[in-house]
């Protein structure tokens, strides 16, 4: 019970604020190349080489050349919530605010689908978790937040208060020290 | 005289006191029998009494559960290509029509219009409502409800992929009196019971009247039998035509009126009967025959749909719509015709609906073996907490994840990329199987057991235990990178042979694909070429069991062997189990549960038993950042990259071959931003194959990834990383613009301390000379 108003009144409501502002950008999305063919008929070869990997011939052979178009990816921000998965969250707010948290955690898991790469899903799925006292959940749902919050110190911020206020409930005062600390760096 | 006379007399007298003695012995054996038939009649009557109403009360009927597909969730933004928009509407039983008739859509171009039947799901009714939204780049660009409650997230009807039948396979979709079509109950009461709410379960009426019309017609034209005791017969009784069966069918009938209400009688009639075949599965009452001949729940039938169902009651075999159409046509006609007469009707609409096509789908909308592989799956895992009873009685709906757009693009890959292998290379024995999961949710969205979906025998996505080969190696190296102060990414290891003496003498020499050596390569190489003697190296120097223990982290239950060997890949696994483990690679160390089931619920929709998302972080992210930057490396420069001949270079990809020897097993395990897919081919005779990872599941599994609208792979940065530029040969830093740099993370305080130029020359001693002379 102490553990849910501390959340609702402090970690929680700064992730919520800052879910609106998170920034743009995450993966490219790429429509289908080839269409499935649903009356089976059989697919034409593909043989086409990708342009890109063709490399500069100009260059000496024993010298190693990175092809830097087709490099390994990696972002330093996680996704921002689509609006379609930002209305369900609202919905699942609104179901927690009423005592309902399985029904949030439906809400949310709808949400999860649509954009499953935004910390602020994770963060409320934490939330939902605390309500129905699985503390164990919640944590871990926490963690799964973090992991995407990147070089948002925002989120990352709400992110540490709310594992340090989980860790706290548990008994976990070290653990709860420690991403407190986190938290206060940022 | 005497003599003579007065025995006559007394025989006279005698035989009169016989003969009434006879009679009334005859009287008190008769009052007796009368009475014993009457008390068997009575137990009898009990008896009968007991079985109608028992039945009648508790369970009336054993309804199968029904598995349903994920339903298709429609907003701005969706993944959805406009044909697989029309696969999901055509499996959910939807018919191409104007778009505002429930159950229709209409499509121009890329816009669409929907006009949705609504749908109960455990977390709330999801409203009838009509649609109207359009498709571009595989997206729905738009969308807006033009009638009906307005959210921007809706969603369709799920498809129903299967069902889990009682023994006697009857299946059926209960209805209530209230969801039926006006002309429904008219139309079944003219046709086969007029007097249905005046009689008491039997007609001497009628069956006076169908004595008369069958003697006039010289044969059995008509029956007397009421709905009452149709249902007795089908509901209690064998079909053998004999008196006593008549009798005890006339006695539960009279029995049945006594003690329950007309409507009851009827709706329960309207469940029960037969009218139609579906294989081995018989279909049962007018829900499920609506669905089965029109694609259609029962309250969206028109009057000549309605026509033809209380037409098939008579012989759903003879008059069937799909075998028979004439003879169906003509029987739709004559309840048409015999509405009319009957008043029930008007003769416009009958004239209308006369002149209707049967209107017949071509094909039920649900097969029940469309999906063998996956159904087999959801029933081991329901199998954990149900018991096989219930599931196939209590009408319970199980809602799975199974992605049919998905499901079908695997099929496709599977079938057709094998097809060509056959041809290329006279291998016709080869047999695949498939998993392909969602990445971050860990939901099994399609699973393929075989070449053959449709073959509902042995489920190689399950069942087959195959050594996994270079699959292992991802983990081997987590191993190895979880001590950044050992290994990173471009730790110098030696790719040259050498041997291993075990204690009793045997010696063990591995050896790289083709037999060649590399000499010193930088890790990240190691991985993404899939050197084997590198990799048995580094397995060795950070040990056997704590890559066991990676695995077992990452949810490995069997045990593994400690052999040296096992660093090759000497681990039988099934592909799903494989995708279990890969999900912590695609996730960041999260280990995510494999799931097929969202929810179960009873026939009413309230929640059984919810599987939840789960997460549980098992593997220090960092780590696994950077043996995901190799899996991204090995589909650019490594094993993986012929699938980039298919999939377009857009789409960022992670993944790993795997080949076992002889090419017996080639496996490929990958994910990109949305999907994890692993993919193995190989001979059920565990035989040799000319195959490798690249050259048998590779193919497979970048065919289907191509088929698939999808996020590319970009992992968030975990908090502990840093990407420098570095000449990963020299394992140093180096400048961005140097040709041969990459942008490699490091574990922060991992990075190379030193600095080398374009050349790869020193030059942190040049710089340290500057430095001091600004000092």
């Amino acid at each position: 019970m102490m553990l849910r108003q501390i959340l609702i009144g402090g970690g929680l409501a700064a992730s919520l604020v800052l879910a609106g502002c998170a920034s743009p950008g995450g993966s490219i999305y790429v429509p289908a190349s080839q269409s499935p063919d649903y009356d089976r008929a059989p697919a034409p070869p593909q043989t086409t080489e990708s342009g890109s990997r063709v490399k500069k011939s100009e260059q000496p052979a024993e010298t190693e050349v990175i092809d830097r178009d087709t490099a390994p990816r990696h972002q330093e921000q996680g996704e921002s919530l689509s609006p379609a998965a930002a209305s369900l969250m609202r919905e699942a707010s609104s179901l927690l605010a009423q005592g309902d948290p399985r029904g949030a955690v439906s809400k949310l898991e709808r949400a999860q689908r649509i954009s499953p790469r935004s910390a602020e899903i994770y963060y409320k799925l934490s939330e939902a978790y605390v309500a129905l006292d699985q503390l164990g959940a919640a944590e871990q749902f926490t963690l799964k937040g973090l992991s995407l919050a990147g070089s948002n110190t925002g989120l990352q911020r709400a992110g540490w208060m709310l594992l340090a206020d989980i860790r706290r409930a548990t008994g976990n005062t070290a653990g709860a020290d420690h991403a407190e600390a986190r938290a206060d760096a940022l | 005289m005497k003599k003579s006379s007065a025995p006559k007399k007394r025989s006279s007298k005698r035989s009169r006191n016989f003969a009434t003695d006879r009679k009334r012995r005859f009287w008190r054996v008769a009052g007796r029998v009368i009475l014993v038939g009457l008390v068997i009649l009575t137990g009898w009557v009990v008896y009968l009494d007991a079985v109608v109403t028992s039945r009648f009360e508790g369970r009336r009927f054993e309804v199968p559960s029904r598995v349903y597909a994920r339903p298709l969730e429609l907003y701005e933004g969706a993944s959805v290509s406009i044909s697989a928009l029309k696969r999901e509407l055509e499996l959910s039983g939807y018919r191409l029509g104007d778009g505002s008739r429930r159950g229709t859509y209409s499509q121009s171009g890329n816009r669409f219009v929907i006009s949705t039947r609504g749908f109960v799901f455990a977390d709330g009714r999801e409203p009838k409502r009509r649609l109207a939204l359009s498709v571009s780049g595989d997206r729905v660009a738009s969308l807006r409800v033009m009638k009906g409650s307005n959210d921007p997230v809706v969603r369709l009807e799920p498809a129903q992929i299967g069902g889990i039948y009682p023994a006697h396979k009857e299946d059926r979709v209960l209805v209530k009196l209230e969801d039926l079509p006006a002309a429904l109950e008219p139309a079944l009461l003219t046709v086969e019971d007029r007097e249905f709410y005046q009689h008491v379960g039997v007609s001497p009426y009628a069956i006076a009247r169908a004595l008369w019309v069958n003697v006039q017609a010289g044969r059995v034209v008509q029956g007397g039998s009421t709905l009452t005791q149709q249902l007795v017969k089908n509901f209690y009784l064998t079909r053998d035509q004999t008196l006593i069966r008549k009798g005890n069918e006339a006695l539960m009938s009279l029995l049945l009126e006594l003690h329950y209400d007309k409507s009851d009688i009827l709706e329960t009639y309207l469940n029960e009967v037969y009218l139609g075949q579906a294989g081995t599965r018989s279909i049962h009452g007018f829900g499920l025959a609506s669905q089965f001949y029109f694609g259609s729940s029962l309250g969206e039938l028109s009057l000549d749909q309605v026509a033809l169902l209380v037409g098939l009651v008579k012989g759903p075999s003879y008059y069937d719509p799909r075998r028979h159409p004439e003879r169906a046509l003509q029987r739709r006609n004559l309840v048409i015709d015999t509405m009319q007469d009957n008043g029930v009707i008007d003769n416009a609409s009958a004239g209308k609906a006369r002149a209707k096509p049967l209107g017949v789908a071509a094909k039920p909308s649900y097969s029940e073996n469309r999906y063998p592989a996956y159904i087999d799956l959801v029933r081991r895992h329901l199998a954990r907490d149900y018991k096989q009873d219930d599931l196939q009685s209590e009408g319970l709906r199980i809602f799975t994840t199974l992605n049919p757009v998905i499901q079908y693009a695997a099929e496709y890959a599977v079938a057709n990329t094998l097809k060509r292998m056959d041809n290329g290379q006279g291998e016709s024995s080869l047999e695949s199987a498939m998993v392909v999961t969602s990445r971050d949710s860990g939901e099994v969205l399609a699973l393929v057991g075989g070449r053959d979906p449709q073959y509902a025998g042995f489920n190689r996505a399950v069942d087959a235990q195959r050594p996994i080969g270079s699959l292992i190696k991802p983990f081997t190296y987590l191993t190895a990178l979880r001590q950044p102060d050992r290994y990173t990414l471009i730790s110098t290891i030696d790719d040259r042979k050498f041997a291993l003496v075990f204690d009793d003498g045997r010696r063990w020499e591995p050896k790289n694909y083709g037999g060649d050596e590399h000499g010193e390569v930088p890790l990240h190489r190691a991985l993404s070429h899939s050197y084997n003697l590198s990799a048995v190296r580094v397995g060795l120097d950070v040990g056997v069991d704590s890559v066991i223990e990676t695995l077992q982290n990452l949810g490995m239950t069997d045990p593994v062997s400690e052999y040296p060997s096992m660093l090759l890949g000497a681990v039988p696994m099934s592909p799903v189990t494989v995708a279990a483990l890969y999900q912590g690679l695609a996730t960041s160390g999260f280990n995510t549960p494999l799931r097929t089931i969202r929810e179960v619920t009873t026939a009413q929709g309230e929640s059984l038993s919810r599987y939840s998302l789960a997460v549980d972080q098992v593997v220090d992210p960092s780590a696994v950042h950077l043996v995901q930057y190799a899996m991204q490396e090995t589909m650019r420069e490594g094993t993986g990259q012929s699938a980039y001949r298919t999939v377009p270079s857009a789409l960022g990809l992670a993944g790993k071959t795997g080949t076992t020897d002889d090419g017996r097993d080639s496996w490929f395990a990958g994910f990109s931003g949305d999907l994890l897919a692993v993919t193995w081919v190989g001979r059920d005779d565990n035989g040799p194959t000319s195959l490798t990872g690249a050259t048998g599941a590779l193919p497979v599994w970048s065919n289907f990834m191509a088929q698939v609208p999808q996020h590319g792979f970009s992992p968030v940065v975990p908090d502990g990383v840093q990407y420098h530029w570095v000449n990963s040969e020299r394992i140093a830093l180096t400048d961005e613009h140097c040709a041969n740099a990459r942008y490699m993370p490091f574990i922060t305080g991992s990075e190379p301390q030193q600095r080398v130029n374009c050349s790869g020359n020193m030059t942190r001693r040049l710089r340290g000379w500057f430095e001091g002379l600004f000092e």
